[in-house]
């Protein structure tokens, strides 16, 4: 392996972290009490976030390459400052999910040591420089994390989820590797990202469209944004929790780094339309994920529609920015990729915070639908307070960190619509995203407070909810970490996007200074830390000092509080008076019926001759518009297809012939 | 910012928060006096209001034998997000007391964190109705969120800033100019967000005590003492924090444009009259018209983010 270190601190803390990986896959497979090798991940998890923060703040990059394989290509290896905002995100999230098992094993010895080496293998996707490099570490990722989510001994419906995230992430692979290829050709079989980024000038506009799509296809699919998204809400809950953590935190902003890599770092951008095609796919993703999350009960089913949610708000930034900048509008565009970048942090450390939850939930009671649930918040109070953090901060609210990022892509967005600069046709389109993702925030804090009401306040449901402990140690510490890292993220607000705002530089590259008109645009406000109109710690601190202002007013020493039943019209209160998730989003469920087409049965069976029912029987259910009415009958249809096709294949030899004199007959009248 | 204009803010900051707590119980009474006095009633006292919160503000308070901290403290985060949105809205002076802490964006979210706090704590005493209104709330939040957020981004469009002082300044300058077609549209549109928040015809009856129908008042009901009271104020305070933003947004004239006291007070006093015909208006709504049913919401609250949009778009064809 030949070093070649830019910046010799940072390589080496790049080397402790593929070491502790390693490491951390060894004790797994060879350790007896594999109890302890979380603590390796952890390890690599916590050089991989400094890593990430030292190639943000850019004292310099670090290459790395290694000998050719089969003279075919040399592995090469270069972080720069794009890489580095996702390796933080990487580092965090990972780090708090393998403390969150430290002590119990995993479920088999492949398992244990799949985990760390599916880690290892995003801090490389993030690092590969060249398309086989890449591509390597990319299947590498696919491969374990397929594992991980099927386990050694997989069942039916686990089963199922497996192989239809295995097949559609093959296909986006496909994609991915017909647009590498295109783009090789370009600068005559070259495979290094640097040739082609200094040769993408030179491609005619159809072969980068075509490339673009297959990207939005390719990384898309990984990223779980509509209409690519099947396999994640299937995929996710399958897996144990703190993969689904991962999974959900980070390993879906692999789709959105490759985006920004290759439509934005090597190809240097194109027309608007790509940016627009982005903007229409983040608000779709958003609004139906957030509806779609609204009308499930299974509480990590219902986690996994809003990673398709905020892949949704990640995209508008990143489609902003493509926008922005095919019109020549630097600032604003760098704005909207900043806002893009702190959404994909910020939702690694909420996400895997509320996946944790949910893991710890699951672990405590065994229960998984949220109906079962209930005054969870008794028997596990910090789970109950670190998982509000989280949906706190996923609902987009101030002072957390998920409200700080999505108000920067407001301004992005507003600064598109704002632009006279870019045609009113795209204006527009970012108008009408503007209202999508407001209504997509208000719908989140509407399933947040639902999720975290109904499982954590109130009265048991059943059995299993009422009775249990708080969760382990080390779980408990990843959880207080990560909503910590949530109320952190918010306040500092300012100076991160000030950081990431000169990564999005970087990666926006210098080009043509911007057109007359800017003048308007640059009057709209900046964010904090440069001259500012959202001071995030400031305010942050104002509304905890107006709380506490208000408690203490509020609070009466030496007035006893008597505890009452609640008031239930004068029966003795149940738990069955309690809403339902089904009840909960009815309103919503029924507000869009349009889009969510509910259905719903009911059944009363009477004592005979009264009116008096013996047992009512209640079943809704939402159609899902992409899976049940275009895909499922698409699959149908190509199965019936396949079934004509195979006619043809009659078996005998004389109509094989006749086929062959036909096509040359065919041949012959075309190519005459 | 120099250590005098930091004590000139804190103290302008002071007086707004304090303008607005003592005129957001009155505001009230006004309300329900012209309610009353259109249904043929005489209405209650002018001091009423005030008279309610001191009345619970002593009571021995009861809570439910589920409740937990979260449920205990949340009155007190629900008036602190509303409080410190109150400091983000020019109300006297085209400024918003805290210039630069945050703009459209930011109050939008504290209503929103106010919404979330108030709609969790309503599932703490474990009862149906609790959860029925906060079903309801967060179902028609969600229908308004469109609206309110297009509808001030039109006026942040027109002003080139999402700075409410910027977008408040802008108005002033722009005098009876300002009232052009994308302005009244978007000013038509928040007009209805303003109706659906603050829960009143045809939205919400805020004075029902029928259980099936409340909205907001099902998520006070397992709430007593100062509790109750805090909560209450808290939506009084919700009402005034709307109202001004309404103002400071699309009807800013008489505002103070320089930072001197006369401007001040007549822009305080200019203020508040028109937040009181803003809410002589929905006394009007509350007693002229009856209730929609819940079902036909998103057309109403549909028309609402549909005229934003049509706003926007207008800014857009014709600027």
């Amino acid at each position: 392996m030949v070093l070649a270190p830019d910046h010799v601190a940072l390589t080496s803390l790049f080397a402790a972290v593929a070491a502790s990986f390693t490491l951390a896959a060894a004790t797994a497979l060879f350790h007896r009490s594999a109890g302890i090798a979380p603590l390796f991940s952890v390890l690599g998890g916590v050089c991989a976030a400094v890593l990430g923060i030292g190639l943000v703040l850019g004292p310099g990059d670090v290459s790395l390459a290694a000998g050719r394989v089969l003279d075919f290509s040399p592995l090469t290896l270069h972080y720069d400052g794009l890489s580095g905002a996702f390796l933080v995100a990487v580092g965090l999230s990972t780090a708090a999910a393998s403390l969150s098992i430290v002590g119990s094993g995993p479920r088999s010895r492949i398992e244990g040591s799949g985990y760390p080496l599916f880690l290892l293998s995003m801090v490389l996707v993030l690092g590969a420089s060249d398309a086989f490099s890449f591509l390597l570490a990319w299947e590498l990722m696919a491969v374990l994390s397929a594992l991980l989510v099927v386990g050694t001994r997989p069942s039916g419906p686990d089963l199922a989820a497996g192989y239809l995230y295995l097949a559609m992430t093959h296909v986006a692979t496909a994609a991915i590797v017909i647009g590498f290829a295109i783009l090789a050709a370009g600068v005559g079989g070259d495979l290094a990202f640097a040739a082609w980024r200094a040769g993408s000038g030179d491609l005619a506009a159809g072969p980068r469209d075509l490339v673009f799509l297959l990207v939005v296809v390719g990384f898309g699919t990984k990223a779980g944004a509509l209409p690519f998204h099947a396999w994640l809400p299937r995929a996710h809950p399958v897996a144990p929790s703190h993969v689904s953590a991962v999974m959900s935190g980070v390993m879906i902003k692999m789709g959105v780094y490759g985006l920004v890599r290759i439509a934005l770092d090597v190809m240097g951008g194109g027309p608007d339309w790509w940016g627009l095609v982005l903007v229409v796919i983040g608000a779709s993703s958003a609004v139906l994920g957030v509806l779609y999350a609204l009308m499930q009960h299974d509480l990590k089913r219902l986690l996994a529609y809003h990673s398709i949610e905020n892949i949704g708000i990640i995209l508008l930034g990143l489609g902003s920015a493509l926008v922005l900048k095919a019109h020549g509008l630097p600032d604003l565009a760098a704005l909207a990729l900043a806002a893009a970048l702190f959404h994909s942090l910020n939702h690694a450390v909420f996400k895997t915070l509320l996946f944790l939850g949910a893991g710890a939930v699951v672990h405590v009671t065994g229960l998984r639908d949220l109906d079962r649930m209930g005054g969870l918040a008794r028997i596990m109070p910090v789970t109950a307070l670190t998982f509000g953090v989280g949906a706190a901060a996923i609902s987009g609210l101030p002072p957390f960190n998920g409200f700080a990022s999505e108000w920067l892509v407001f301004q992005g967005l507003l600064g598109t619509v704002a632009s006279a600069a870019v045609p009113a046709l795209a204006r527009s389109v970012a108008a009408v995203t503007i209202g999508a993702l407001a209504l997509t925030a208000a719908l989140a804090v509407a399933c947040f407070v639902k999720v975290t009401g109904i499982a954590f306040l109130g009265r048991p449901r059943s059995d299993a909810a009422s009775t249990g402990h708080e969760t382990s140690g080390p779980a408990r510490l990843a959880m207080g970490f990560l909503a910590g890292s949530c109320l952190a993220l918010g306040l500092a607000a300012g100076p991160i996007v000030t950081a990431l705002m000169s990564v999005s530089r970087t990666v926006l590259g210098e080009f043509a200074s911007a057109p007359a008109g800017l003048a308007a645009v640059t009057a709209l406000p900046r964010p904090a830390g440069s001259g500012a109109t959202f001071a995030a710690f400031a305010l942050g601190l104002l509304v905890c000092a107006a709380a506490i202002g208000t408690a203490s007013v509020q609070r009466r020493r030496g007035v006893r509080v008597r505890q009452v039943d609640t008031w239930t019209c004068g029966i003795a209160p149940q738990p069955a008076f309690q809403y339902t998730a089904a009840s909960y989003s009815k309103p919503i469920r029924l507000f869009f019926h349009r889009i969510l087409l509910p259905e719903r049965e009911i059944r009363v069976e009477y004592h005979p001759g009264t009116a008096f029912p013996v047992s009512i029987h209640y079943r809704s259910q939402i159609t899902l518009l992409l899976e049940d009415r275009i895909f499922r009958p698409g699959h149908v249809l190509g199965l019936r297809a396949a079934k004509v096709a195979r006619r043809l294949q009659g078996g005998a030899i004389q109509l094989y012939l006749a086929y062959t004199v036909i096509a040359v007959l065919i041949l012959l009248l075309v190519a005459r | 910012m120099s250590g005098d204009d930091a004590l000139t803010s804190v103290a302008f900051a002071a007086v707004q928060l304090v303008t607005f707590l003592v005129f957001a119980p009155f505001l009230l009474a006004t309300i329900r006096r012209t309610k009353a006095r259109l249904q043929g009633r005489r209405g209650p006292a002018l001091l009423q209001p005030y008279r309610d919160l001191a009345k619970w503000w002593g009571k021995a308070p009861l809570e439910s034998r589920t409740a937990t901290p979260f449920g205990r403290h949340a009155p007190a985060l629900v008036f602190g997000c509303l409080a410190s949105a109150a400091l983000l809205v020019p109300f006297a002076a085209t400024r918003a007391p805290l210039v630069g802490w945050g703009d459209l964006f930011v109050v939008v979210g504290l209503l929103a964190a106010a919404r979330f706090v108030l709609a969790l704590a309503a599932f703490d005493a474990a009862g149906a109705f609790g959860a029925m209104g906060s079903s309801r709330d967060v179902a028609i939040a969600a229908l308004a969120e469109p609206g309110l957020v297009l509808a001030l981004a039109g006026a942040a469009l027109a002003a080139g800033s999402s700075d409410l002082g910027s977008i408040s300044r802008f108005g002033v300058d722009q005098g009876i100019g300002l009232l052009g077609p994308a302005h009244l549209l978007a000013a038509g549109a928040f007009a209805i967000v303003v109706v659906a928040e603050t829960g009143h015809q045809p939205v919400d009856n805020p004075d029902t005590h029928l259980e099936l129908t409340m909205i907001h008042e099902a998520m006070l009901l397992e709430s007593s003492g100062r509790a109750l009271a805090t909560l209450v104020y808290a939506s009084e305070l919700k009402l005034v924090l709307l109202a001004a933003l309404f103002v400071a947004a699309f009807l800013p004239f008489g505002a103070a444009t320089e930072f001197t006291p006369v401007p001040l007070a007549i822009g305080t006093i200019v203020g508040c009259a028109k937040i009181l015909l803003i809410g002589q208006a929905l006394a009007v709504l509350d007693a002229g018209i009856a209730k929609m049913r819940i079902l036909s919401l998103p057309d109403l609250l549909g028309v609402a983010s549909l005229l934003a949009l049509t706003g926007l778009g207008t800014r857009i064809l014709l600027a």
